[in-house]
């Protein structure tokens, strides 16, 4: 089991999808009896303006059981995750969590991982963090390592093999 | 006050000036923090990914916390979210509980919802207190008044229960108040960095950035206060970037809060980082000059 079945998960996470769909039919439950389309959720949308993200439009496509066609579609990967629209939400809907449901899914089904995640997460499962310690500038233009800055050590998992069994397994099993 | 510090993946990989400037200054406010190893990221950067990574990745950190015996010093928003939801999993969602812990096994470890998380604003408003805070203070900063930025993911969402209010966030401003300086409230205040769609859209992320630095340029603050890691990245780091998306020059003084309670407490600037933040910040140090 390595990475990139973490990332292209088509065949073998059937079991993945299933529990991904069935979580996005509890989603579809709750939105179709609270949601009223009041568009409170968009009004407050930090990715709005810059990347026309419509949550309350998510939700009505949602309601519609339109599913596949958001899997699809490259709008879900402009969400901020800022949780503005779960915050103000009359109705306790989460578009957050719609959003966050139909990204998972897009990744269980095998689409193509967008932008860095693919470098954050093959970080994240090698060394325990998205990106290894940087060597940075001044204001100045001079270079600082951390060691340089009397910092101690990183924190990483002391036995790496043990941290990937562990984290890959469970992940794999249900996402 | 004894906490283990969770450090998370940007704060020691890059933004060396916060753990710089957080090591210093809250031992002399009496928070003894400890270096725990063997953890890891705690997932929530990629939870558009896989969520059940994110809360494996967290509740196994928090299991490393249980097994030290220490409470968790959190001092990036995004951790303190991921670590939060994940106590809050472990101790309500029962079968999630025993599938995570049968898994954790395999380490020796166990989880049980039981490390309570601290968060820097909070242990220094909440905890330390304000009247502590104050009387360390040996320097006059010249009442600088500093716009504050809180990070979206340590004010929302309410329901799992943040360190601070949602729309009204007002701890930074008092303890700004208690080390001598100033901060109104700005309409864009609760506006988010732009920098968790940097992975997949990073010119809008850094476009969100600029605007808002823009406003809080030509709205005649002194500077920028924040304490996420995340947010520094984009408000300081890439200011330059930013300023140039927006077209306008920008030249906002961004630090980390612990870096401005540092220079309150004359600790000098070269040992609160001040030199890795690529903003101007020697504006705030001659603020604190002619304040003198
Ligand atoms: S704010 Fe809530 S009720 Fe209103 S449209 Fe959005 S999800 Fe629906
Ligand atoms: S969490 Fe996403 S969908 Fe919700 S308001 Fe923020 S950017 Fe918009």
């Amino acid at each position: 089991m390595g990475i990139t079945d973490l990332t292209s998960m088509a065949e073998v996470e059937t079991e993945a999808r299933r529990e991904l769909n069935e979580r996005l039919l509890r989603l579809r439950e709750e939105a179709s009896y609270y949601c009223y389309q009041c568009a409170k959720c968009t009004a407050g949308c930090e990715a709005h303006k810059l990347l026309e993200l419509e949550p309350h439009r998510i939700v009505a496509l949602l309601k519609r059981g339109l599913v596949q066609e958001m899997v699809n579609s490259d709008i879900i990967w402009t969400c901020l995750s800022c949780f503005k629209c779960k915050e103000r939400c009359p109705q306790k809907v989460a578009p957050v969590n719609i959003l966050f449901a139909l990204k998972n899914l897009a990744v269980a089904s095998g689409k193509e991982v967008p932008g860095d995640y693919t470098a954050m997460l093959t970080s994240a499962m090698g060394m325990g963090l998205i990106q290894d310690v940087q060597t940075v500038t001044t204001r100045g233009g001079e270079t600082r390592t951390r060691e340089g800055l009397c910092l101690p050590p990183i924190s990483v998992p002391t036995d790496p093999a043990k941290f990937q069994m562990t984290v890959m397994t469970v992940a794999m099993e249900k996402v | 006050m004894r906490l283990g510090l969770f450090p998370g993946c940007l704060m020691p990989t890059e933004q060396y000036g916060y753990e710089i400037s957080l090591r210093k200054v809250l031992p002399m406010l009496g928070v003894e923090i400890v270096d725990v190893m063997d953890l890891s990221c705690c997932g929530e950067p990629l939870k558009s990914i896989n969520q059940m990574l994110t809360l494996t990745l967290s509740t196994r950190s928090l299991a490393v916390f249980k097994k030290e015996g220490l409470d968790a010093l959190v001092p990036c928003p995004m951790c303190h979210l991921a670590l939060s939801e994940a106590n809050r999993i472990v101790k309500e969602e029962e079968d999630m509980a025993r599938r995570l812990n049968e898994k954790l096994s395999a380490e020796g470890l166990d989880y049980d919802g039981s490390v309570a998380l601290y968060h820097t604003i909070d242990l220094v408003h909440d905890h330390i207190g304000l009247e502590k805070v104050k009387d360390m203070v040996k320097v006059d900063l010249g009442s600088p008044d500093m716009a504050t930025h809180y990070g979206c993911h340590i004010i929302r969402p309410t329901e799992l229960g943040r360190p601070v209010d949602a729309e009204n966030p007002q701890k930074m401003e008092r303890i700004l108040e208690a080390i001598g300086a100033r901060s109104n409230d700005y309409a864009e205040k609760l506006d988010c960095c732009g920098g968790p769609v940097l992975p997949v859209h990073p010119d809008t992320a850094v476009t969100k950035t600029g605007q808002k630095l823009q406003a809080v340029q030509e709205q005649g603050f002194d500077g920028m206060v924040l304490a996420c890691p995340w947010c520094h990245k984009m408000y300081d780091s890439k200011q330059k970037k930013a300023g140039e998306t927006v077209g306008a020059k920008l030249e906002v003084p961004v630090v980390y809060l612990t870096q401005l309670m540092g220079l309150a407490f004359g600790i000098p600037p070269g040992e609160l980082g001040l030199d890795l933040n690529q903003s101007p910040v020697e504006r705030l140090l001659q603020k604190d000059k002619e304040g003198a």
